[in-house]
């Protein structure tokens, strides 16, 4: 085997950014099918296929080996699976899709300013309400792994899978761990994020599967492609 | 011996036990598990959804569905349980099958001597398996407990401090946070009934509920609390024996002669549960490696006296368990009952035979 795999989300901003970044660096990544073609390539490299997946499943098929490399979130690796960044080798940042992981309380809360005190509230929190802390998340995964080492673990999470910063209003969830680029969203919903809550920072990485089966050739190749992408 | 011999030697070393042989289902529901370990615990289960959205989860470990069988049946005569079959966890390299056996003692009149079995059981089971230089790590919720019950401090620091036990970097950082709290006279605090008239406003103008979850009052409360702590010092002098006593790993007889030279040069009563302590030691063969970690602990709230692992000599876990009186209250029993018990990792114990 001599090809290589690229996976470039398929769609919307992280696409066309994606694209301007390799374009940039003198890799056009076409796409002849249009938006509703998922497959593509990089002109004047014809052993590189280019495939177009959502940011999710790019993360997921690095993990799993079945890609050779990919642009996606730093946040979507660490969510996916634990052993998540163990998996890859995060080639290079590209400047574009930053986001922070963050954990949000009520701005009323005001004696919850740090972590530790949210363990000291989760700690009690059953006996006073008869139930566990709720935090409504999609990092179900981030989420669990921070609050553990921050020695919390009297806490439920609701799955949520959109509009996470309404649940403390709809009373879904007490707290949210959740995504935020300029904080206004949460602002704006009168939460507040905790002064040590960043729990990733992330941001869309070329991202290089170390789970596929590397051929010497195809090594080579993927040497060749990242040392174009850099600056 | 073969690895079936030692499948039968095992067979009768349970049968030996006079316990009831109980077998909960495979299929189990998923929330008492969350309600009771948590998140951690549950990143552990292998879950699966009915059709009405309800979570299960194959069986994870024995305990919980044992215990909660017993409390359903309502009686609070003493009981003995043994088990011995698959349960599933989630490992970082995917699902996998286990195999577990282990035994649970309720409501026994004598909580002491219930321990005593369940440790014979384990050492037992390491000889049928024939373990070479096991190592018991062990440690006492209950002396962990009495020393910070008897420590000088304010009174809202002990449960702070008590919930960390068993979690060595929070303890770290909390300690490390009291060492370092500022000596500065605080500022004039607020008025409470202010304070609950702002919070309430803001909860109003964010659309919470003032009832559902945290008050205002409640919120109102802690952070006044909160101010008061970080005016209400611990005093070095406490957080030193604090540490000093957590820092305690060592053989464990000379490890409890530590605890008792510095409970006795501090004027600390820690008679009663090093005494157990030592009752449970000496009914142990000799020739095990016993190590007393003043600061080891399940991260689990049931646990009250004294608690155990036991490791292969590559620190792998053969067997851990304990005393659990909290567990059947929070399942639901109306009064503390006493309990202890252990669970055999018997895949392990199997591959150290094998060697």
């Amino acid at each position: 085997m001599t090809g290589l795999t690229l996976a470039v989300p398929s769609k919307g901003r992280l696409e066309q950014l994606t694209r301007d970044f390799f374009a940039e660096r003198g890799l056009e990544i076409t796409r002849p099918g249009g938006a509703r073609s998922y497959l593509g390539a990089i002109e004047g490299m014809p052993d590189v296929t280019v495939r177009f997946f959502p940011a999710s499943e790019i993360a997921r098929e690095l993990i799993r080996g079945t890609i050779h490399l990919g642009v996606t979130g730093r946040d979507l690796i660490h969510e996916t699976v634990e052993h998540g960044p163990a998996s890859v080798d995060f080639a290079r940042p590209l400047g574009f899709g930053e986001a922070d992981v963050v954990v949000a309380v009520p701005e009323a809360w005001i004696d919850v300013t740090h972590m530790h005190d949210l363990a000291d509230v989760a700690s009690d929190f059953r006996s006073r309400h008869g139930r566990w802390m709720r935090i409504a998340t999609k990092y179900i995964t981030i989420t669990r792994q921070h609050f553990a080492r921050a020695g919390i673990a009297e806490y439920r999470i609701v799955e949520s899978l959109g509009a996470t910063e309404a649940a403390p209003a709809s009373g879904a969830a007490d707290i949210i761990v959740d995504i935020t680029t300029t904080g206004s969203t949460l602002t704006a919903n009168q939460l507040r994020v905790l002064e040590d809550g960043v729990l990733l920072a992330s941001q869309a990485n070329l991202i290089v599967s170390k789970t596929v089966a590397w051929s010497a050739d195809q090594r080579a190749l993927c040497d060749t492609l990242l040392s174009r992408l850099r600056d | 011996m073969s690895a079936d011999a030692r499948k039968q030697a095992f067979e009768d070393l349970l049968t030996a036990q006079a316990a009831s042989r109980i077998n909960p289902p495979l299929l189990l529901p998923a929330d008492p598990y969350f309600d009771l370990a948590g998140e951690e615990f549950g990143r552990r289960l292998l879950l699966t959804t009915g059709s009405d959205g309800a979570e299960y989860c194959l069986r994870p470990e024995f305990t919980l569905p044992i215990v909660a069988d017993y409390i359903r049946n309502g009686t609070r005569e003493p009981a003995s349980f043994a088990y011995h079959g698959p349960i599933f966890r989630q490992r970082p390299d995917g699902p996998a099958e286990f195999t577990q056996a282990g035994l649970e003692l309720l409501a026994q009149r004598d909580a002491d001597l219930a321990l005593d079995r369940v440790l014979a059981f384990a050492r037992d089971a390491l000889t049928v398996y024939e373990v070479a230089a096991p190592r018991i790590r062990l440690g006492s919720v209950a002396l962990f407990e009495s020393l910070l019950a008897q420590l000088e401090m304010p009174d809202a620091w002990r449960p702070r401090i008590r919930h960390r036990f068993g979690h060595d970097e929070a303890m770290d950082r909390l300690l490390t946070r009291l060492e370092a709290a500022p000596d500065v006279p605080r500022a004039e605090q607020p008025h409470r009934d202010a304070l609950i008239e702002d919070i309430t406003e803001q909860m109003v103008a964010a659309g919470l509920s003032l009832t559902e979850s945290r008050t205002p009052s409640e919120i109102a409360d802690r952070y006044l609390e909160q101010q008061a702590l970080d005016a209400a010092h611990v005093s070095p002098q406490t957080l030193a024996l604090l540490r000093r006593i957590l820092a305690i790993s060592a053989p464990a007889l000379e490890a409890l002669s530590l605890v008792e030279a510095i409970a006795h040069s501090e004027g600390l009563d820690l008679r009663a549960p090093v005494a157990s302590l030592k009752r449970h030691i000496d009914a142990l063969p000799p020739e095990i490696e016993i190590v007393f970690e003043a600061g080891f602990s399940p991260r689990l709230d049931y646990y009250t006296g004294i608690v155990f692992e036991i490791q292969s000599a590559e620190g792998q876990v053969l067997a851990s368990g304990g005393q659990y009186d909290r567990l059947l209250e929070r399942l639901g029993a109306t009064a503390p009952i006493a309990a202890s018990g252990c669970a055999l990792w018997i895949d392990r114990l199997e591959a150290e035979a094998a060697r």
